[in-house]
């Protein structure tokens, strides 16, 4: 594959720079998009990456070789360039325009042939301008004939594409269609794409690499998530704006604010709070705004850990369950199941049961446990005496979990932890019965082998759950809690801003807290992600900034890592409680998991994930940023090369 | 002119291609008006005659008139005619600019100027000659091409400074003209005008081989061409060595005005007509084949015209096609500057 890159490049008209001392490599197979001000330099730079303009100094390297040291029909043969402005020659038909893309293909004696015809052919295909193959370019529309250029650059069949604001004086839909047909290429063919654009919204929403130009100069290049964020907005545009989620795509969507016609509100967070009144969630919004308070009575992941005081003994010698145990056993049935994305199954789960589960209403990140039936169990309930109607010995209480432990898992099943991504009481007007139910979003690690699921036990049973399926669920049992207990691990206490992170098993958490977070809050919430398929729709009424982060290729946390560094900075300004040394607390020894206490710090960090990637973001931020272990919650929920999780 | 030129990059259709079409109708156009040339005027030559003539008889009264007179004044004719013609629907090509024809931006002048001088100061004649031709052609046409930036501004700014530098060598051709004595200047005079009545077959050898290896290269450099009509940017992108293809485009343009000039004189206007009129048969599109073959039509056409038309005065075919030239001009001055793209 093709590789492109710029070596300390400078390039100028005349005597004036416009490109200074830059340096930039083109990832190979993805997209690169290229933006920046009018006058950055950003035409320049692709010019000079396709050996249009000499460098002043540096050089433009292709494969390891400086492109202007070789021939340039050679270089043609791997590099493509469509410029901004080309221009067709009177009376030429689509399929000779097209041709003229086979160019360097031909030499002094090889003349038109067989693959050329082909070669033409799949460039027409691939932007579907077949049918237009023998019309006159001049009867075109701007968007077909853009798409005519496009195909005379395919047509010349090389590894590297490098296209010049391909969207100038197109209208949007048209702008889409070309921005389409390139990504189809990317897909396709693999072929590395470098695109000078000037929306920047369509930019970060094609874009698998974006690269902000200032002065000639890279302000910023990454996954466009990291890159675009208000003030590198503010920066390289020299413009206010607000950086949202795109509803549609999960970028992020720059709204430019100008001098008029903004919302004359002062509170931009109200403003969006008003904006978004009405629209539906998937999720539990609560219909006043209220300030999550850090409830804490039993604790769904420790469960017997605080146990409370017991109940009264029964005749039996038993306590009843309900009355002693501070987590319990639902029952759940199946009611719905949908595929979200390729790494997500949310299921929806109902039961009479529920009517005993501890929380308000509006989880945050409350965690439960699901037992993953085995297809080998006898069917004896190993939970009976944690069911709701159950009876439980004073010592099961706490001891219940090791004896559980004790039997064979083909029999006992398999416990993992979820979040409740939502939980509607009984009566919403979203549920399908009577009773309260719950949305779990399950993470998949399956793969399909020869028709059959493989996987993780949890991921194949979520994976192939349907409605009428059956599970018991361990979760806080409401007598024991406060009746606003909303999860354990989010306890931003006085702060104001606030920083979510996780990778995609903190997803449905992120979402939920994100949902129930009222206006007035600002900060960032990133969220990485297996691919591009699996960004969902956030909601938030706060202020908020959603990232997602499709990992695509890349090792799991990078982005997560990258984009966590690029918002807390070092030392984290305004985050820092000043004179306090950041202990050294020995992750290793255990899955990291440490909450922090409500406090009145005006900044809150929340990272959930694998613990590795976690364990790294924890270093960085109490001991390289500086942050007070008071002000952090580090929850690992599954380690890397760990199947339980 | 070979095939070749024709475009390539359209597969086989079930019926000839337009170009293919319209290249046939012309060449059978320039056969009729060969013939007519060789066989009417003021003595009537009959078909069975010329075939005699061919054949290597001499008829009384024919066989001097044919092959001294008529065959190689329509050989010239044809020839001189597809150089301009090809010569000029370069320029007007690569320029991307229907008033970039050689004999709008100075370099018939150049041609003209420097072979006037050759003419009248140091006396030359034959292939020394054309050469000054040649190199006055060339001299013009470099100065303005590095003028303008190396050609790339190839709008207004191109033309203008050839205008301009055509003014100068006008200046400099009547100064030539009007300070030597009266019948040397008449025999300038009379070449300045362009006309074919001076054509032996001396001349049609000179033209041929000029054709001979002008035309293979011009065909080989218009599939460059075709792609340097895409836009330098796009043409690069294609890896066309731009400057190097458009200097190299130049200098065979020249040599063909230069060949065509140095033994016709400048015919005026050929260059500049024949690509646009090719244009309107082919549907728009640039045609190299159809642009000399209208070339050679115009001429010989002209010619026939102005040698048979005008009762007793016989007219050099310069004065006809400078006649049918200059409103065309206008004409597309006009329209250009209706469409915004005045050069």
């Amino acid at each position: 594959m093709a590789r492109l890159e710029a070596q300390s490049l400078t390039l100028g008209y005349d005597k004036s720079m416009i490109v200074n001392d830059l340096t930039l490599e083109l990832p190979a197979g993805e997209v690169t998009m290229i933006v920046g001000a009018n006058g950055c330099g950003k035409s320049t730079l692709l010019r000079g990456m396709a050996r249009l303009l000499k460098p002043s100094a540096g050089s433009v390297v292709l494969d390891g070789k400086d492109i202007h040291t070789q021939p340039a029909r050679e270089i043609a043969k791997v590099l493509g360039l469509l410029p901004q402005t080309p221009i067709a020659p009177d009376g030429i038909t689509v399929r000779e325009l097209v041709g003229r893309g086979r160019y360097p293909h031909q030499g002094w004696f090889r003349r038109w042939s067989a693959e050329d015809d082909d070669a033409v052919g799949r460039a027409l295909h691939a932007t579907g301008t077949e049918e237009l193959a023998e019309r006159a370019i001049d009867e075109l529309s701007g968007g077909q004939r853009q798409r005519v250029w496009i195909a005379m650059a395919l047509a010349q069949e090389t590894d590297l594409l490098l296209l010049d604001e391909p969207t100038t004086y197109l209208d949007v839909a048209h702008q889409l269609e070309v921005l389409d047909v390139v990504a189809d290429l990317n897909r396709r063919r693999g072929t590395t794409v470098a695109i000078v654009l000037h929306d920047l919204n369509l930019a970060a929403r094609y874009a698998d690499h974006l690269v902000a130009l200032k002065h000639g100069e890279v302000y910023a290049q990454g996954h466009p998530a990291a890159v675009v964020t208000e003030r590198m907005v503010q920066d390289v545009f020299g413009m206010p704006s607000r950086v949202i989620p795109d509803p549609v795509a999960g970028t992020p969507l720059v709204l430019p604010i100008g001098r008029h016609r903004v919302v004359r509100g002062r509170d931009l967070d109200q403003n969006a709070a008003r904006a978004a009144a009405g629209t539906g969630s998937t999720g539990t919004m609560p219909s006043v705004a209220a300030a999550p308070t850090a409830a804490v009575a039993g604790d769904a992941q420790h469960a017997g850990v605080d146990a409370p005081e017991p109940g009264v003994e029964g005749e039996d010698g038993l306590l009843a369950a309900l009355e002693a145990c501070p987590t319990v056993a639902f029952k759940l049935t199946a009611v719905a199941a949908t595929t979200l994305s390729p790494s997500y199954r949310r299921v929806t789960f109902t039961g009479e049961d529920l009517a005993h589960f501890g929380t308000g209403g509006h989880p945050l990140d409350l965690r439960i446990k699901l037992v993953i039936p085995s297809p080998a169990s006898s069917g004896e309930d190993h939970v009976a005496a944690l069911r709701p109607d159950g009876r439980i010995a004073a010592d099961d209480v706490a001891g219940w979990y090791r004896k559980w432990l004790a039997v064979d898992p083909q029999e006992r099943g398999w416990l993992r932890t979820y979040s409740i991504r939502s939980f509607r009481p009984a009566g919403h007007p979203g549920n399908v019965g009577e009773h309260p139910e719950i949305d779990i979003d399950f993470v998949l690690h399956v793969k399909r082998e020869g028709g059959k699921l493989v996987g993780g036990p949890a991921s194949v049973w979520a994976a192939e759950a349907e409605p009428g399926a059956e599970i018991t669920m361990l979760g806080p049992n409401s007598k024991l809690c406060a009746p606003d207990y909303a999860g354990i691990e989010f306890r931003p206490g006085t702060a104001r801003r606030i920083l979510l992170a996780g990778d995609e098993t903190a997803a449905p958490a992120i979402c939920s807290i994100l949902e129930t977070l009222p206006p007035g809050m600002t900060g960032n919430a990133f969220i990485e992600v297996p691919g591009v398929d699996d960004i969902q729709g956030s909601f938030t009424r706060s202020g908020v900034s959603v990232q997602w982060l499709p990992r695509g290729s890349r090792p799991h946390g990078e982005l997560l890592n990258q984009a966590v560094r690029s918002a807390v900075a070092i030392p984290a300004a305004g985050a820092v409680v000043p004179g306090q040394d950041p202990e050294d607390v020995d992750v290793d020894s255990t899955i990291l998991w440490e909450t922090a206490e409500a406090g009145s710090h005006p900044f809150y960090a929340w990272l959930a994930g694998e613990a590795g990637t976690i364990k790294e973001l924890r270093r960085y931020l109490v001991r390289d940023a500086g942050l007070n272990r008071k002000q952090v919650s580090f929850m690992g929920y599954w380690r890397r090369g760990k199947a339980e999780m | 002119m070979t095939a070749a030129v024709t475009d390539r990059t359209v597969p086989a259709l079930p019926r000839p291609h337009r170009g293919t079409r319209v290249a046939l109708v012309l060449a059978g156009v320039v056969v009729v008006l060969f013939l007519v040339t060789v066989l009417l005027g003021s003595t009537i030559v009959s078909p069975s005659e010329l075939l005699a003539v061919l054949s290597g008889q001499t008829v009384p009264g024919v066989s001097f008139i044919v092959l001294e007179d008529r065959l190689p004044t329509a050989f010239v004719g044809a020839l001189a005619g597809a150089a301009f013609a090809l010569s000029g629907t370069v320029f007007q090509t690569l320029l991307r600019n229907p008033l970039a024809s050689p004999d709008i931006i100075g370099i018939g002048y150049g041609a003209a100027t420097a072979a006037v001088a050759g003419m009248l100061v140091l006396g030359l004649q034959g292939p020394w000659f054309s050469v000054s031709a040649f190199v006055g052609a060339l001299v013009v046409a470099l100065v303005v091409y590095f003028l303008a930036d190396s050609g790339q501004h190839t709008g207004g700014r191109l033309i203008l400074m050839g205008i301009g530098a055509g003014a100068m060598l006008h200046a400099v051709m009547n100064y030539l003209l009007s300070s030597t004595d009266v019948r040397s200047a008449g025999d300038a005079l009379h070449w300045l005008v362009g006309s074919l009545s001076n054509s032996n077959w001396e001349r049609v050898g000179t033209l041929a081989v000029a054709l001979a290896v002008l035309a293979p290269l011009t065909a080989f450099a218009a599939t460059r061409l075709k792609v340097l009509q895409l836009g330098d940017d796009a043409a690069a992108g294609l890896g066309v060595d731009v400057a190097r293809s458009r200097l190299t485009l130049v200098v065979l343009g020249v040599a063909l005005a230069a060949a065509a000039t140095s033994v016709t004189g400048p015919i005026a206007f050929v260059a500049f007509l024949a690509g646009p009129l090719a244009r309107l048969l082919t549907g728009g599109r640039t045609d190299f084949l159809c642009s000399a073959l209208v070339g050679s039509a115009l001429v010989l056409a002209a010619d026939f015209a102005g040698s048979n038309l005008f009762g007793d005065t016989s007219l050099p075919v310069g004065v006809v096609t400078g006649a049918l030239g200059a409103p065309f001009l206008l004409w597309l001055l006009v329209r250009s500057n209706q469409q915004g793209m005045g050069g």
